[in-house]
């Protein structure tokens, strides 16, 4: 390390330039080659499957939810806080949403509007026992979590899909993938396709990344994280800051919630049950931290994928007992965690 | 600077992965799957969704499938459980149809929902076989066939057993105080075997206090019948939608200082239960812990093979398929039923042949 | 005139001090919660004696409900709280961990067949195992936060995904179920005494901790550890081995969970088995007041806090809310409570309280 430092000023070897690069990037690049490394390696040991495009996309399709959900979630470990309650607000939304086009026959547009309204609801309430009120946002967000579980077998009990003709033809609508197609087993030529749901998703990304790499709330979120002193000094309303890194957070599980609805299309209390850990994992998978001011909404996207080719792999590789996936998962998770912090360490000595 | 080199790496590696997909396909064309031709040789791969390894049940049922679509037999088998999760399932499907198995076996969480998967199976020309609970789609068309137990009839058995055992011991309808742990709501056998129970206590007038949910589970069962017990202080009857509720159901009757049997105008608290797929439940009937069980069969491997085989060679299989089911109990006060005009025999179990 | 004053002041004094103390906030939720119940319902406490199936005296009611089912997050609430006070931070991996030690417990027990008639080992074997497996897992958390130092929350995230499929790998996926009555006494009841076992455990778990705090240095360590990490170590302790200790000890808490809960079944099912029961356990060590922040705690406040949220969920249950809806209720509760405990409310209640006051005061001397 010390020796590359002295001869490569031009920028040359690998461990120079590892020092050059923010914590954020450094982490993302991990993160980016681990998930290609893996998706090849599944494309060469199990073919078949993976090389079709439209499992790609289907992973994207089932995990379009998670991927939004999961982005808020990392905004607000930017922050320093944390929100436990997305995967409860997921569920909560989708009862709700079913509830209104079903029993009530209501239109769509009015769905979403709920559904955006509960998962802001959600985040100012949280958002502000937060910021204002100074409350362990690990508490705050359990109580999220607890209220929002419980008032959705209070809204209905019984599992039941919506079969109101606007959504059921929304939830049909795909995007056709051009030139993606493949042959299936009797010979048809099939489009490859995404859900609404994901162009949703791919939106969300692009925008929160955009605004978190070029605004200057976007640093701002960061240097709460970082460092809430300085971010104070600084002129930074860390307050607001951290209030507003919550509304979004409520904002987006709003979102994903609808997504997930528009993908499952049924209302259940069991729905999105361990949806709040997988968006965690995503994100720490993604390079976040959860001290805070150190991640990247791209690594997150990514996260999420990595997350959901595994399980694929497990069940593809014909290892039919279902604790596989848990195992190896958690295995990633850690394998992931001590690189990070080894990395994050050597860099630091460096 | 380092993201835009990464991110473009990455852009460039995701369409180089996805574009040998495609490219390979003209190359499948030539020699249609040659390499997994190979190594399946000339098995038969079958997709299994199931739902979940909630109860005794169940796991049963999957070491049925396990057990018959062995590659001894000809048969890889590709298992996925579900979690309880339509979601999941759906998921699993979609990944069955993208690798091209030749049969897809689905033992579905919900009745509703499985539309736009299911013709997804059918236009990759995948025959889906649904097995236990059914699916409730516009087209019936959309799977081969159904095989599984008949919920409903598996209730009024149970009914009507409780029935003539009343009125032969003469205990009066008004005497009869049922609560009724239910199942997992919303599956087949919840939504049945309620409506067996349901209707036999409105002909017959017994009065039933109350159905609450108890998820096919032992701790489930346990919980709810010990609040049960505390709102309630006549129940002498409770009506346990499967043997795990049943044996949790015990005891938390047990803890809570009363006893189970089928003596309920001694203050007794008579157990009936269903499944009755292991050595645990049988011990509990002859033990008079469980008075009487109505059996559901958990043994789909084999009828799952023979359509399969029937399939292969060209044939139509019967769209609904119900396996035969019998009626335990150790008491012998009740030795045949008849429902809808057919009779069916209870198999009285006694210590001696039980074992 | 005067020493009516004076006497005034000494109660008021005497009421701040107990209010400023950390245990004031659970005892005053549980004050709170049985005057309510006495209120709305006196036959809530009602206890009556009978006897079981198996012939032996019992004691039921609602309040042995609450010491009974209590007892698990009780133990739990302990290795938490060292754990809190020590790391600043949370293990979420307890519910999963309590699956295996209890897959453990029933593996020892049963070997090979799933339905033994006889034990094949001994209970306190299969015990002892079920402690050094839990422990190497909590070992195995505590290398990770306090040598890799990766938070505490994100490296038990590790375990949480992973913990109910091993604990299901252990056993084949099969669920064993133990016959032998005697196994059934650490959930249940012992031949001849009314009140629940786990309610016995939870007491001499009780006991060992406050005996370890009054006289080792265990406690002292935890909370120099929380409070400044570089400053103890400069004061010549190893935080890094505090904070394995204090996972070590978790561990060591999980295991007694998990041998009542598999003793209360005679079975077990991997993944309902403690469900969310780290939350709960959290939330114990929160409501007792402690900074999840790590630092200063209150053992006994952490206990209390356990049983006040047992005896919360018994009195929903009481009030026939389904068990489904009652997380809704529990976290009203919950919010309601960590908003009055919190810095700048309660200043902001204080001072509101000076307004009022001088006023009172000055009609009084006047």
């Amino acid at each position: 390390m010390a020796s590359s430092n002295k001869t490569s000023k031009a920028g040359g070897g690998l461990g120079d330039r590892m020092k050059n690069m923010t914590d954020t990037n450094l982490l993302l690049t991990i993160t980016i080659v681990v998930f290609f490394a893996m998706y090849i390696g599944a494309i060469v040991f199990q073919g078949k499957g993976f090389l079709k495009p439209q499992t790609f996309f289907n992973i994207l399709n089932a995990q379009a939810a998670l991927i939004i959900t999961a982005c808020g979630m990392s905004l607000v470990m930017i922050t320093g806080s944390i929100d436990i309650s997305v995967g409860g607000v997921v569920a909560l939304v989708s009862m709700c949403s079913a509830v209104y086009l079903d029993f009530h026959n209501g239109n769509i547009f009015m769905a979403v509007v709920i559904s955006l309204l509960i998962g802001l609801a959600f985040g100012a309430v949280q958002g502000f026992l937060v910021a204002y009120l100074d409350i362990q946002p690990f508490i705050v967000s359990l109580a999220g979590m607890f209220f929002a579980r419980g008032m959705t077998t209070i809204v209905n009990t019984n599992p039941f899909n919506v079969k109101n003709e606007a959504f059921v033809a929304l939830k049909e609508t795909r995007v056709i993938v051009p030139g993606f197609g493949s042959v299936n087993k009797i010979g048809k030529y099939v489009d490859a396709y995404v859900e609404i749901g994901v162009i949703v998703a791919i939106l969300v990304v692009i925008l929160l990344f955009c605004v978190l790499r070029w605004t200057k709330l976007g640093r701002g979120f960061y240097a709460v994280g970082g460092n809430s002193q300085s971010a104070l000094m600084l002129g930074i309303n860390v307050k607001r800051t951290k209030f507003l890194a919550h509304l979004i957070c409520g904002l987006l599980a709003g979102i994903g919630g609808f997504v997930y609805f528009m993908h499952v299309g049924s209302g259940s209390a069991s729905h999105a049950s361990g949806m709040e850990m997988n968006a965690i994992a995503s994100s720490i998978i993604g390079g976040t931290m959860l001290t805070g001011g150190v991640g990247n909404i791209i690594g997150t996207f990514f996260g999420v994928l990595s997350l959901s080719t595994i399980q694929n792999i497990v069940s593809s590789a014909g290892l039919d007992k279902a604790w596989w996936t848990g195992i190896t998962i958690a295995a990633m998770l850690c394998l992931f965690l001590v690189i990070q912090s080894v990395v994050m360490a050597r860099k630091k000595k460096a | 600077m380092y993201l835009k080199k990464a991110l473009a790496t990455a852009i460039i590696f995701i369409l180089c992965a996805l574009q040998t997909g495609c490219g390979s396909r003209f190359t499948d064309k030539g020699e249609p799957g040659n390499a997994e031709e190979e190594t399946a040789g000339n098995h038969i791969i079958v997709g299994f969704s199931q739902l979940g390894a909630e109860s005794d049940w169940r796991s049963e049922n999957t070491n049925s499938m396990k057990s018959s679509f062995t590659e001894e037999n000809g048969y890889i088998l590709i298992f996925e459980d579900g979690q309880q999760k339509q979601a999941n399932q759906i998921r699993a499907i979609r990944m069955f149809i993208q690798q091209e198995v030749d049969y897809i076996v689905l033992a579905p969480v919900m009745e509703t929902g499985w539309d736009t998967v299911l013709q997804e199976a059918k236009d990759a020309g995948i025959p889906v076989i649904i097995v236990d609970r059914k699916v409730d789609v516009s087209d019936d068309s959309l799977f081969t066939c159904w095989v599984g137990s008949d919920f409903e009839l598996e209730g009024k058995k149970a009914a009507e057993w409780l029935n003539q055992y009343a009125q032969a011991k003469g205990i009066a309808p008004a005497d009869i105080h049922i609560v009724n742990i239910q199942g997992t709501k919303g599956s087949s056998a919840q939504i049945g075997r309620t409506k067996g129970l349901a209707d036999a206590a409105r002909a017959n007038g017994w009065d039933l206090m109350a159905e609450v949910i108890g998820d096919f589970t032992q701790a489930k069962g346990k919980e709810v019948m010990e609040s049960l017990l505390k709102q309630y202080d006549n129940i002498n009857v409770v009506y346990c939608e499967n043997d795990n509720e049943a044996f949790g159901a015990i005891e938390a009757i047990e803890a809570a200082g009363r006893k189970v049997g089928s003596d309920i105008t001694d203050g007794e608290i008579m157990v009936i239960s269903f499944d009755g797929v292991n050595e645990e439940a049988i011990r509990y009937i002859l033990e008079g812990k469980i008075t009487c069980i109505a059996e559901c069969n958990p043994l789909h491997g084999p009828r799952v093979q023979a359509i399969i085989e029937l399939l292969e060679e060209g044939g139509t299989p019967e769209k609904r398929q119900y396996v035969d089911e019998e009626i335990y109990s150790a008491n012998g006060t009740v030795n045949s039923l008849t429902i809808d005009g057919i009779d069916y025999a209870v198999t009285i179990l006694a210590q001696e042949d039980g074992n | 005139m005067k020493s009516k004053e004076t006497n005034k002041s000494n109660v008021s004094e005497f009421f701040s001090k107990i209010v400023r103390r950390q245990v004031f906030i659970p005892i005053a939720a549980l004050l709170l919660l049985a005057i309510f119940n006495l209120v709305t319902d006196p036959s809530f406490y009602k206890i009556t004696f009978g006897y079981n199936s198996a012939g032996n005296p019992v004691l039921s009611g609602n309040l042995m409900t609450i010491l009974d089912s209590g007892s698990e997050l009780a133990i739990l609430a302990i290795g938490m709280t060292l754990v809190t006070a020590a790391t600043g931070g949370q293990d979420i991996s307890v519910g999963a961990a309590i699956a295996i030690s209890g897959s453990v417990i029933l593996r020892v027990l049963c070997g090979t067949d799933s339905r033994p008639e006889t034990l094949q080992a001994p209970i306190i074997v299969a015990f002892l195992v079920a402690c050094v497996v839990a422990m190497l897992f909590g070992a195995f958390n505590g290398v990770l936060v306090a040598y890799f130092k990766i938070q505490p929350m994100v490296a038990t995230l590790i375990l949480f995904t992973a913990g109910r499929s091993i604990a299901a790998w252990i056993n084949n996926n099969e669920l064993p179920i133990i016959n032998e009555p005697s196994f059934g006494y650490f959930g249940g009841f012992i031949p001849g005494i009314p009140i629940p076992t786990p309610f016995f455990i939870a007491v001499i778990c009780m006991v060992i901790i406050a005996l370890v705090l009054r006289f080792t240095n265990l406690g002292l360590y935890t909370q120099a550890v929380g409070i400044n990490e570089s400053s103890s170590r400069l004061n010549g302790l190893n935080p890094a081995f505090i904070k394995f200790l204090t996972f070590v000890i978790l561990g060591l808490c999980v295991a007694v969970a998990g041998l009542i809960k598999v003793s209360r079944f005679s079975t077990i099912n991997y993944s309902v088995i403690a469900k969310d029961i780290e939350m709960d356990a959290i939330l114990a060590v929160a409501l007792g007041g402690n900074a999840l922040s790590g630092g200063k705690f209150s053992m006994s406040a952490s206990i209390l806090g356990a049983y006040v949220i047992q005896f919360l969920m018994t009195t929903l249950y009481k009030f026939n809310v389904k068990s489904d809806a009652l997380p809704a209720y529990k976290a009203v509760v919950v919010i309601v409570l960590v908003v009055l405990s919190a810095p700048i409310v309660r200043e902001w209640l204080s001072s509101m309280w000076k307004k009022i006051k001088p006023e009172g005061q000055g009609k009084e001397v006047a």
